[in-house]
């Protein structure tokens, strides 16, 4: 997987030249914590022909989150006695935001992604893409600018999860333990599934120890799975469906 | 027997033509099954198909109609595919689309016609809402009397079908179909009980964020089975949150149990959503021998929970009750059986003890003849084997189901669930007044524990003078007196209707551990509320905390009747001896009516307590949890044991055991 599959696409974004209280209101209104902030570039494209085509790209200059928010508001009260300072509503975006160094690109694996996140202790990363511009310009970085094409946050990482577990499709769960790592049992339900037409909603076999899966959890698109369970009794495979009472004949 | 003693007012819809949804002979939902329950009614005397004054004539639901629940291209694409295709590009396409829409699998697959018989199903469904809800779609009836006040469709509840894809046997989802349809024309509060085994997603999903429809599925968990929905966090989104509500219950649960879960949240639930009528469907999947399922109850539990749903419909919806088929897998010795039951109650009829011998005779060998496929499911389900014998009475047999090895702590886990469940959904001051069964507190006599110096008098009362006129207060206010006082207009946050919150607050009267205070007006006019009482399920094992709900009428707001009230229900000479802790929950806050969002309310709430001594604390508890601006409040006595306090702040954020769930 990779990020450009789970990135939030489409994104509410601020100026640099914004207030503090515009931004605050939109994370209010959207309830999110993480605000981009682009500068919109227009480029002239020339294609083969005369044809020249306009469009315009934002351009990241950084990230907005609202903890930033909230430290420039706890320091407004702080220095309220001073007449002359500025209310923290006022203060322009540029003054409080990150420069956001740490990105990635849409074709970062999501394992990379999740990672960063972890490491870095961030909650979201802007998804750039790098384009070369014709000439030079100051902000530009060796002549290329970074493109916001997406986010990526926690939150997508667990929806991805969730996903990958087959969370947002109806369907039952079935536990198959795969001795010695052995998957044959496993590509066994998957023929037999095939054939009784049922859907494959998610398989799970993780290495939990020694790089071995010793299980394998697969999600199947089923409401009357008893066929499918007597074929796996006659090809004596074994398999935990509820939890059953007493008897430990198919427990893992 | 011409003499059907149906009661006039109860109607059933049945048609041949919702036989034709019919998957083949190796599926386990047989349209002989609906065939067997009208055979056995008309054999027992208690329906007959030619009585015009107890049959609702059905028709098909218009693409219109369905396309207020399903999205127009699933519509198309099940037409597509209810006729035969010709060519080979054709049958790839269709083939697509079948992918696409949820018809690729064995479970709902394609049918020819499928477009008209599911059209039939969900048109069923929606005359009968119509005609109990008394909208132009039920049919004109000559008198209001005419009208029916019950009905049942067991060919209805196809309650997993999505609004763009067929799952779990169904196509068209006749509830959704209905409900849409009546609330495009009235503004009527819609209350679906779902008592199939396998979670109601299909309509949870349709409704997920309307607050006009509860929906309340009671099922055996997803850990394993499908659809894997159905978490008691499931809660609705948006304006819908909390009108979504899962009781995932345990494998084997038996009778006992379920019993106990559906009384002790049913009632509760309906008296806070006060809806207008209640749907229910009567999935009987969960009965033990029911090839699909493990929640193994009898038809003790199921007869339980029929009548439970015709008597909320009297005591709260003027009768308003349509009940549906669904789920039910065991086609013959079950389905008949237990949606029989579903029509003698609806119709005040009483069942026969014995089946009659004609109709066993007709469907034993049917059943015998799918007898082995049946035991092998039992088994390969994990489930004790069923006794093979065809049953004869309406009601079970005990000796056939022996006791489950792990009742004990299968019942402790729904009994966690269920408080779980009650906690999140029930406002506080109703679930006071339902207390769950087995937390009887030991703590009766409230008034001699809070008094603890013995005051002379049982009840105070104190005048409050205020802009709009004097108001009475009273502390400990006997049931006598509350049954004399009528109760405003405005005081409706937790009951939604004054007559209900009368009801109400009758019951927290008559509970000797509940201490209720009333401010009411020397006509009699109730204009305020604080109740006291014991802590619930939450907070078990801890001594002396009690939880304090307060209401004021909206008619007497802004003259600091609250803040007088609350100070005079807590003069208590034990107040330094007891921890009190109110929880204010943002979807019970009548903030449109005081015209202020959620978090000023959650200011003007905490600024209330505060002025008793109430402090602000940050805890795990899951309904104080589950949105910023609920707010927990709590005031620890001086005197409370240091003991007790650690372990009260302790519990405070102790993390909730949800990994059962």
């Amino acid at each position: 997987m990779i990020v450009s599959e789970i990135m939030t696409t489409k994104l509410v974004t601020v100026t640099p030249d914004d207030t503090l209280s515009h931004a605050a209101n939109l994370l209010r209104q959207y309830q999110f914590h993480h605000l981009p902030v682009v500068r919109a570039t227009t480029t002239v494209e020339t294609l083969d022909s005369d044809q020249k085509s306009r469009k315009t790209l934002p351009v990241l200059e950084g990230l907005l989150t609202s903890q930033d928010i909230d430290m420039a508001a706890s320091l407004g009260t702080w220095s309220s006695s001073d007449l002359l300072h500025q209310p923290w509503q006022e203060r322009r975006v540029l003054e409080m935001m990150h420069r956001a160094t740490v990105r990635v690109s849409p074709t970062t694996s999501v394992a990379a992604a999740a990672q960063i996140l972890v490491e870095r202790g961030l909650n979201g990363l802007p998804v750039v893409e790098y384009e070369r511009t014709g000439q030079a310009s100051q902000e530009d970085e060796g002549g290329t600018r970074a493109v916001l094409v997406g986010l990526i946050t926690r939150s997508d990482l667990l929806m991805a999860l969730a996903r990958s577990l087959g969370a947002f499709e109806p369907g039952m769960q079935l536990t198959i333990p795969l001795p010695m790592g052995d998957l044959t049992p496993l590509a066994q339900l998957l023929l037999l599934a095939s054939e009784l037409r049922i859907q494959v909603r998610s398989i799970i076999a993780a290495p939990l120890e020694a790089g071995i899966p010793l299980a394998a959890t697969v999600r199947l698109g089923t409401i009357h799975p008893a066929p499918l369970l007597v074929r796996l009794q006659e090809a004596n495979i074994q398999y935990t469906f509820a939890d059953l009472p007493g008897e430990g004949d198919s427990h893992v | 027997m011409s003499e059907v003693k149906a009661s006039s007012r109860a109607r059933l819809v049945y048609d041949p033509a919702e036989l034709d949804y019919n998957f083949g002979p190796e599926h386990p939902m047989q349209p002989g099954r609906i065939n067997a329950l009208i055979d056995l009614l008309e054999t027992c005397g208690l329906w007959r198909s030619t009585g015009a004054d107890s049959r609702l004539p059905l028709r098909a639901a218009t693409v219109e109609e369905l396309s207020l629940a399903h999205t127009s291209d699933y519509i198309a694409a099940v037409q597509t595919l209810s006729t035969p295709g010709s060519s080979k590009a054709e049958s790839d396409e269709r083939q697509l689309l079948a992918i696409k829409y949820g018809f690729a699998d064995g479970d709902t697959p394609a049918l020819p016609r499928m477009h008209d018989v599911c059209a039939h199903i969900a048109g069923g469904s929606l005359v009968a809402l119509s005609a109990v809800m008394g909208l132009p779609a039920g049919g004109a009836f000559s008198s209001e009397d005419e009208r029916p006040l019950h009905v049942f469709h067991p060919g209805g509840g196809l309650h997993h079908a999505w609004a763009e894809r067929a799952s779990g046997f169904c196509v068209y989802n006749d509830i959704s179909v209905a409900i849409a349809n009546v609330l495009r024309a009235s503004e009527a509060k819609i209350l679906y009980i779902d008592f199939d085994a396998h979670h109601g997603d299909g309509v949870q999903r349709a409704f997920y964020d309307d607050p006009h429809v509860m929906t309340v599925s009671l099922h055996e968990t997803g850990r394993y089975l499908f659809p894997g929905t159905g978490d008691v966090l499931e809660l609705g989104n948006g304006l819908g949150r909390g009108y979504s509500v899962n009781v995932p219950l345990e494998p084997f649960t038996e009778d006992d149990s379920y019993t106990e879960a559906i009384e002790s949240l049913l009632s509760p639930l309906v008296i806070s959503f006060a809806p207008d009528v209640i749907v229910t469907e009567h999935g009987c999947d969960t009965h033990a021998w029911d090839p699909l399922t493990h929640l193994s109850l009898t038809l003790r539990g199921i007869q339980a929970q029929i009548t439970l749903a015709h008597q909320l419909a009297h005591t709260y919806c003027q009768g308003r009750w349509v009940a549906l088929g669904g789920g039910g897998y065991d086609l013959y010795r079950v389905v008949p059986r237990a949606w029989s039951m579903v029509w003698a109650e609806m119709s005040d009829q009483a069942l026969p003890e014995h089946l009659p011998d004609a109709w066993v005779e007709r469907w034993r060998p049917v059943w015998s003849s799918v007898e082995d496929q049946e035991a092998a499911a039992q088994q390969v389900m994990g489930k004790a084997p069923a006794p093979t014998n065809f049953p004869t009475s309406f009601q079970d047999r005990p000796e056939d189901f022996p006791a489950q090895p792990r009742r004990w702590s299968i019942s402790r886990a729904n009994r966690h669930t269920v408080s779980l469940v009650r906690h999140l959904l029930v406002p506080s001051s109703v679930r006071q007044a339902f207390p769950a069964a087995r937390s009887q507190s030991p703590l009766a006599g409230l008034f001699d524990l809070l008094h603890l110096r013995g005051s002379a008098t049982p009840s105070r009362s104190k005048t409050l003078e205020t802009p709009a006129g004097a108001l009475l207060l009273r502390d400990f206010c006997p049931p006598s007196l509350v049954e004399r006082l009528t109760v405003d207009e405005g005081l409706h946050a937790f009951a939604r209707l004054p007559a209900r919150e009368h009801q109400l607050l009758l019951s927290i009267a008559r509970r000797p551990d509940c201490a209720l205070t009333l401010a009411h007006t020397p006509a009699g006019h109730i204009a305020g509320e604080v109740t006291l009482a014991p802590g619930d399920e939450w907070w078990e094992g801890l001594e002396n905390v009690y939880e304090v709900a307060i209401e004021v009428s909206s008619n007497w707001r802004g003259f600091g009747v609250g803040r007088n009230l609350l100070a005079f229900a807590l003069e208590l000479d034990a107040l330094e001896d007891i921890i009190l802790y109110a929880m204010g929950l943002s979807w019970h806050w009548d903030t449109e009516g005081l015209g202020l969002n959620s978090y000023r309310y959650r200011e003007l709430i905490a600024r209330l307590f505060a002025s008793q001594g109430f402090v602000e604390y940050p805890t795990t508890e899951p309904n104080v949890k589950m949105e910023p601006a609920n707010i927990f409040l709590a005031r620890v006595g001086k005197r409370v044991d240091q003991r007790v306090v650690s372990q009260f702040f302790n519990h405070l954020l102790s993390t909730p055991n949800l990994a059962r769930l």
